[in-house]
């Protein structure tokens, strides 16, 4: 149920990567989900060490920054081609055919563009915090028990590159549409009026008992 | 050219950005991005020589926000808060909740959907997403309602309204945001969440009866359930009261004693306490999975919003664009109250538009410092403020009423994203439906924001015992 | 020749307060000297988040911005020398002439030069103590499982007593007091005043003084080498001027309205004996040292010299 989205697929080699990189996301997605659940665990073993045996966890601050990237980041390629991430659809609801994809097209090469400097930024914050000669390869260390962050700023640069791939698969999806002038392309997320989009979302807290 | 004026194209561009469909994360990004790298170029001249140098400097400005703003001890709340709700959905928590209310209110006038408000308003009490409050309640109120003949529209109304109070009542993930984008006390504001979130779900239900009375067939009280029928139906819904207490204890104690721990401690406890639940009442792996896979969406889509924000965000701090805000909104010459209004009239109007925490984060950072300047500054007492209450406590009065604006957003057309999960819920409504039966709350919701205007004691009362 | 125009961002966090009047008047000092022609905009948390102040003096995204060294050890190894528990230092004046010292060290001055980082001046602080609520630790003993907001050489000392340091930084040090995160804050006396610990607080050593923490400002190399002689000149040549308003501030405004503050609150001042006070002396001071040296000679740095360094320094 949950993973309802609206992407359709077919047997041609773009679908085939569409799939195939959703595959990588899904599990990406999943790691930054279960990062959640171990937050709920942490907290749980930090209260109780507190209140009952009156010994806090050392480093309990130091181990949720290290996580919060893994929750943060993680997802940000599945939740994209799920079309999760909001945004106002007042104009691109309207439009239709060729000058619909134009305008996906447009605003998902701005997206990459943006990405690919990001993969950069973010890449030389890793490389900041990260040296070979030192111990732990760290030139930067949390503040209590000293964990090395970069592996946590590492995340983001990754993160980011996997996004990437899935807006390069997008561009293809919709300058395909374009050209073709298609109806329903495969691999991009297809404009639903809002109230499907809703549709799908609700579905995905309606399979249980409830 | 002046850092401000370039301040002034690029959130221009930004609005651009936004209106033509670009993902609002990503929109603002770009715009920060670009705004850095044009203050940097400008301050050298757009000498072409000195391209590449303004290039990677704001290109590393901007990429060292994600991992930066994000790695906080503060937002680690917001994930839990979303996953509590998907847990609290398969512990079967909120059909048990609908019916408890079903048996002791149903037979008011209008008693359905009197229910369905206090039902909404005891889940806002695990859940701190409104809509996923929302869509749950669409599956489980709104047949019931038609079942007895209530106006398909008007009971859609009720969820969609309903499910914006889980935003006030703690735990909640919009008052985390607002919090962490002003550095308050995140304990403080979610305590102040709570009165004006029952406040709100009493107006919602007075509202109601109200129509009942006066409209013709509107729909009939739901009676003869005995007592022993009522009680009985309190255990099954009674874990939503122990999660509750979990909560208060970790945000204040209220025998006056150190609090447990932390607000994010509270909501881990709560959200395990589910969980255990769930896995009684027959959750596995698939639907654990699932749970965990929409909780990471959910999370991923707010902390990309965040990050976006806060690169724009960076780049609004180079443009010293809030200062400049801050200091015209002062510098006006009408009541500070006239002002604040004012403001809060343009949130109704820009959340027509726009999705709530989007709003929040893209606006926050400028009209914040403005109205704290207004009120006479962080650090005034509540003697010489405009407001007349301090600092501290005009950050969390201004919180609690934007958030209230922000939650009227999710039901107002033509972006009320509450309104568009009610419909797609329902195959037989469409947004249009939702739209109609949601109106008369818009009344109710502008009466409870003039109220907390009006009597600010209603917002401050609680946090101010801590 | 005509002198440029030259205007600095410079990247501090917090709001106003004792701990950054040097920069506050550093900056007017240099505005004066050179009829407005250099100027500093200073701005407290919106250029970065105080613990990557370091990254953006190396991305050149400011030109001037103050951190301090508990934040990130891994970043400034050399000089948390001057961090470490028990050194002995009694006051301000003795803070700055250690801090130079150290600063001037050619090992130190490599050490930042890796963020393209060059060290201008000290901001030195009193010995911390420790403020909080909950039950009072009125003996040493009773600091055990107590968590403390306590960074660097601070940190480790009271974890010696079996504390348990849950660093975030000052900005967030009140949150965290609220919230429930930690128990107790270690800060000067500023900082109590100035990030609100001391309000909901109940309780305030007197005479810990474990150590302190050491906070540089630094200036980014290009941008200093890039300064007209005229502008260099009254950059540095202002440096003791700020340096001495910073002194005069610390020793009258603040500590003036300390101990009025601590008397309104109704805080619990909790004094030690001298006994428990050198036991405590003895359990954190050498190991810290030996550790210190250890860790650092393994990265490279002339790690037993700065200790020594610091040590003559105190005793000249
Ligand atoms: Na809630
Ligand atoms: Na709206």
């Amino acid at each position: 149920m949950a993973s309802s989205s609206s992407v359709l697929e077919d047997g041609s080699l773009l679908s085939r990567l569409d799939v195939a990189l959703n595959r990588v996301e899904r599990v990406l997605a999943l790691v930054s989900g279960t990062a959640v659940f171990l937050l709920m665990l942490l907290a749980v073993v930090s209260v109780s060490g507190r209140n009952f045996f009156n010994q806090p966890l050392p480093g309990y601050v130091d181990w949720i920054e290290q996580a919060m990237p893994l929750i943060a980041f993680m997802g940000i390629a599945y939740t994209q081609r799920a079309g999760g991430h909001i945004r106002m659809d007042m104009v691109v609801g309207i439009l239709r055919g060729r000058l619909l994809w134009a305008a996906e097209f447009i605003t998902t090469f701005a997206i990459l563009v943006l990405m690919v400097l990001l993969v950069w930024g973010s890449w030389a914050h890793f490389q900041r915090s990260f040296d070979f000669a030192a111990p732990l390869w760290s030139r930067d260390s949390s503040m209590d028990i000293s964990l090395p962050i970069w592996p946590a700023k590492l995340l983001v640069p990754v993160a980011f590159s996997v996004l990437s791939l899935r807006l390069m698969l997008q561009l293809w999806g919709y300058g395909r549409a374009f050209i073709l002038g298609l109806v329903e392309p495969v691999a991009v997320p297809l404009v639903q009026s809002a109230a499907e989009q809703a549709a799908a979302e609700a579905e995905a807290v309606s399979g249980a008992q409830g | 050219m002046e850092p401000i004026e370039i301040g002034l194209y690029v959130t221009g561009g930004l609005l651009v950005l936004v209106i033509l469909g670009m993902r609002v994360a990503f929109a603002a990004a770009l715009a920060g991005l670009v705004g850095l790298f044009w203050l940097r170029w400008n301050q050298f001249d757009y000498d072409p020589e000195r391209f590449g140098k303004a290039l990677t400097i704001s290109v590393k400005i901007a990429g060292q926000v994600p991992h930066s703003k994000v790695s906080s001890q503060a937002l680690s709340l917001i994930p839990t808060f979303i996953l509590i709700g998907y847990l609290a959905y398969y512990a079967g928590l909120t059909k048990a909740l609908f019916e408890a209310a079903k048996r002791w209110v149903g037979w008011l006038p209008g008693g359905l959907a009197v229910s369905t408000v206090f039902a909404t308003a005891g889940f806002a009490a695990v859940s701190g997403a409104s809509v996923a409050t929302a869509a749950v309640f669409a599956r489980i109120a709104i047949p019931e309602m038609l079942k007895v003949g209530y106006d398909k529209r008007f009971a859609a109304g009720v969820v969609a309204a309903g499910g914006t109070l889980a935003s006030l009542i703690p735990p909640s993930a919009i008052l985390v945001i607002y919090a962490i984008i002003v550095e308050q006390d995140v304990g403080k504001l979610l305590l102040a969440g709570f009165i004006p979130g029952v406040v709100s779900a009493f107006i919602y239900a007075i509202l109601i009866v109200g129509l009942a009375l006066t409209v013709p067939n509107f729909g009939p009280p739901v009676g003869g359930y005995t007592w022993k029928e009522r009680f009985s139906s309190l255990p099954p819904a009674a874990p939503i009261a122990f999660v509750v207490l979990i909560i208060i204890f970790f945000i204040y104690n209220p025998f006056g004693g150190d609090a447990w721990g932390t607000p994010t401690e509270g909501g881990a406890l709560g959200a395990f306490v589910v969980f255990c639940m769930a896995i009684y009442r027959g959750m596995r792996w698939p639907q654990l999975r699932d749970a965990l896979l929409e909780t990471a969406k959910l999370a991923v889509m707010i902390f990309s919003i965040i990050w976006g924000v806060l690169i724009y965000v960076r780049f609004l701090g180079f443009a010293e664009l809030p200062a400049a805000f801050s200091d015209w909104i002062t510098s006006l010459n009408q009541p500070a109250m006239l002002t604040l209004v004012l403001i809060l009239l343009a949130y109704a109007v820009l959340g027509m538009f726009m999705d709530a925490i989007g709003m929040l984060l893209l606006t926050l950072p400028v009209v914040y410092p403005a109205v704290m300047a207004l009120n006479g500054g962080e650090f005034v007492s509540a003697a010489d403020s405009a407001f007349g209450m301090s600092g501290p406590m005009c950050a969390i009065w201004f919180g609690i009423l934007v958030v209230k604006m922000a939650e009227f957003c999710l039901i107002t057309p033509p972006i009320g994203l509450n309104c568009f999960v009610v419909a797609g819920v329902r195959e037989d409504l469409s947004v249009q439906d939702v739209f109609k039966g949601v109106t008369p709350f818009f009344i109710a919701d502008a009466i409870t924001i003039a109220v907390l205007v009006a009597a600010p004691q209603i917002v401050l009362w609680l946090p101010s015992q801590v | 020749t005509e002198a440029l125009a030259d205007e600095w961002n410079v990247s501090l966090w917090g709001k106003r307060r004792a701990f950054t009047e040097h920069v506050e008047k550093l900056a007017e000092l240099v505005s004066e000297k050179t009829n407005g022609e250099f100027t500093m905009n200073i701005s407290y948390g919106g250029l970065s988040k105080n613990r990557e102040n370091l990254d953006g003096i190396s991305i050149g995204a400011f030109e001037m911005a103050q951190f301090c060294a508990g934040y990130h050890r891994d970043k400034n190894p050399s000089i948390t020398v001057l961090e470490l528990p028990f050194l002995g230092v009694d006051s301000l004046e003795a803070e700055i002439k250690v801090s130079n010292a150290v600063y001037n060290h050619p090992a130190t001055k490599a050490d930042l030069a890796r963020w393209n980082a060059r060290l201008l001046m000290s901001s030195p602080l009193p010995q911390y103590n420790v403020a909080g609520v909950g039950t009072p630790p009125r003996t040493l003993a009773d600091f055990d499982g107590l968590t403390v907001r306590a960074v660097g050489g601070v940190g480790a000392a009271l974890a010696s007593l079996g504390a348990v340091p849950t660093s975030v930084t000052s900005s967030e040090a009140r949150q965290a007091l609220d919230s429930g995160v930690v128990k107790s804050v270690a800060f000067a006396p500023h900082a109590h005043l100035s990030f609100g610990t001391i309000e909901p607080a109940k309780w305030w050593t007197t005479n810990l003084n474990p150590g302190t923490v050491n906070c540089p400002v630094v200036v980014n190399i290009d941008a200093y080498e890039s300064l007209s002689d005229a502008h260099r000149d009254a950059l540095t040549s202002s440096i003791d001027e700020a340096m001495q308003h910073y002194l005069d501030n610390y020793n009258g405004a603040t500590m003036d309205a300390w101990w009025p503050k601590l008397e309104g609150n109704g805080i619990e001042q909790i004094t030690y004996s001298d006994e428990d006070l050198a036991a405590f002396r003895e359990a954190a001071a050498g190991p810290a040292a030996q550790a210190w040296i250890e860790e650092n000679t393994a990265r490279g740095l002339p790690a037993q010299e700065l200790y020594d360094l610091v040590l003559k320094t105190l005793s000249e």
